[in-house]
This record gives C-alpha cells, sequence and structure tokens, in this order.
C-alpha cells in the first residue's frame, strides 16, 4: 500500500486514525507493518502490501 | 449468473468430500469475475464521475469495475471481505483494502462509492461455503450484504457525493429503495438491462438535503 491510503483509512471499530508502523518497503511503497489505532490500540497487519482492515472478530473467520 | 452458480456448486462438492478443492489452490476460481452486472454498474458509474473524484469499489473482486473508474479519471480504491479477490485486484495494480463493506473508511472521505453486490436470495443451509459462493449469495431476501451497505454509506460520502449500487429484480428494488430511504438517501435508477430470469438496475444514492 502507499501511505497516502492513510488519508481514507480508519480503525474499523471506532473510525479513528491510524498510526504506520512499517516493517517492510518497496519501490515507496509498505508491504509488510502494522497499523494500529490512536484511540483504542487494535492493532491491523499489512501483509504482501495490502492492510487487513477487518474487525478483528472477522480477521479469522473465513470459508474453507 | 446461472453458469457461475454451477461453478460454485462444483467447487462445494470438491470440499464437501474432505478435501481442498482445485479452487482452493487458484485464487481466480474463488474471484467473481467481472459479467454482464459488473459491466452494466461500470458503464453507468464512468459517464458520471469526475477528473479526481476520490473513489470506492466495495467488493471490488477481481478490481474490474475499480480500474473502469481510475481510467475514468478517478483516484479509484477497492475492498473486499475476499483475501484472494484483494490478491488479484492488487495485482492487476489497484490500492487495495481488505475491509467489510465501508467500515474501514472515513468520514466524507468518497466522491464515488460502487458495490456490486451478492444479490441471488439463497436456502439459509447453502450459505457461505466458499468464497465464490460468498460472492452470490444474498441471504434468503438477496439483501444480506445491500442493507448493511445502505445502512452505512452516507458516513462516508462527500456532501455531493453519490452511492451506485448494482441489484436485480430478484432482490426487491422497492425494498432497497425503501432501506435507502430510512438512512437518508435519495434513490434514482440511472441504468437497466434485461435478461431472460431477471432485470439488472444500476441505483444512484445521493444524500437528501
Amino acid at each position: 500500500m502507499k501511505e497516502d491510503l492513510l488519508d481514507i483509512v480508519c480503525c474499523p471499530l471506532d473510525k479513528h486514525d491510524l498510526e504506520l508502523d512499517a516493517t517492510e518497503r518497496e519501490d515507496g511503497e509498505i508491504v509488510t507493518g502494522t497499523l494500529t489505532c490512536t484511540e483504542c490500540g487494535e492493532t491491523y497487519p499489512i501483509e504482501d502490501g495490502i492492510p487487513n482492515l477487518l474487525p478483528p472478530d472477522m480477521r479469522d473467520e473465513a470459508p474453507a | 449468473m446461472t453458469e457461475d452458480r454451477s461453478e460454485a456448486d462444483e467447487a462445494d462438492s470438491d470440499e464437501s468430500a474432505g478435501k481442498p478443492g482445485l479452487a482452493a489452490q487458484r485464487d481466480v476460481e474463488q474471484v467473481y469475475q467481472p459479467a454482464e452486472d459488473s459491466k452494466l454498474l461500470a458503464d453507468a458509474v464512468v459517464e458520471r464521475v469526475g477528473e479526481g473524484d476520490r473513489a470506492l469499489d466495495v467488493g471490488t473482486g477481481s478490481g474490474y469495475v475499480a480500474a473502469r473508474l481510475r481510467e475514468a479519471g478517478a483516484d479509484a480504491v477497492g475492498a473486499d471481505l475476499n483475501p484472494h479477490a484483494c490478491r488479484q485486484a492488487a495485482e492487476a495494480g489497484m490500492p487495495v483494502v481488505r475491509a467489510d463493506l465501508t467500515g474501514a473508511f472515513r468520514d466524507r472521505a468518497f466522491d464515488v462509492v460502487t458495490f456490486n453486490p451478492p444479490y441471488l436470495p439463497t436456502e439459509a443451509e447453502q450459505e457461505w461455503d466458499d468464497w465464490m459462493e460468498r460472492a452470490l449469495s444474498g441471504g434468503e431476501n438477496g439483501r444480506a450484504a445491500i442493507d448493511p451497505f445502505l445502512d452505512d454509506v452516507s458516513r462516508v460520502l462527500t456532501p455531493d457525493g453519490a452511492a451506485y449500487l448494482l441489484v436485480s429484480s430478484l432482490t426487491d428494488p422497492d425494498a432497497v429503495r425503501e432501506r435507502a430511504t430510512e438512512n437518508g438517501l435519495a434513490s434514482e435508477e440511472v441504468a437497466s438491462e434485461s435478461h431472460p430470469f431477471e432485470t439488472l438496475l444500476v441505483m444512484r444514492f445521493a444524500l437528501d438535503d
């Protein structure tokens, strides 16, 4: 993901801002990292360049 | 849609045999690919987007509608619940977020929101077995994804923004309009196309003054 995506996303639980912690960047994009809610502290993973902003209770719910 | 359904059914039977179906090995078979409905939605919306509009394509799937929005000059982002869809849209070069409907997006962030939802009415026991089923099934009344979408979409629209939703005559468009009205949205039909078993409609929703 590009960093300017932060202008439009928010915490799905309380709609507050997210803080980026990038652990791997490539060509100006964040490949791996986490997004942390500045209000509730919930963290959301960024994997393969895709932020997973599903609410935590939906994160593991996946069809076979 | 009929052909897609039979593919989904085959994938189901593979998996109920207790081993991963071929579908599990290939993202493409777990992601709804552009069909008449995607094209009808994209055609209606690209006429109505402006250069630099901020756009969100909910349930982006392969990323087709988002890509059409981008070609039309919009700054488009895709969102999907399905990780396979997210990967496919990202590989096609779309900015993508794994998210439930509009839930992970800021208030008043978008001039345009599009959604080609799962809308086929489906018996409860047939539901949610795999990602393709999830992309097609709209629950017993066909509106299991449409209703929560309408409940939140006004939050993410700019005051002059609009949402475009693909619905089918199978989905009871009057019930969809009613839900929109309850959420302070004015609705208008902007495109339609007749098919043998259903009529597809594109509805435009704007914030009521």
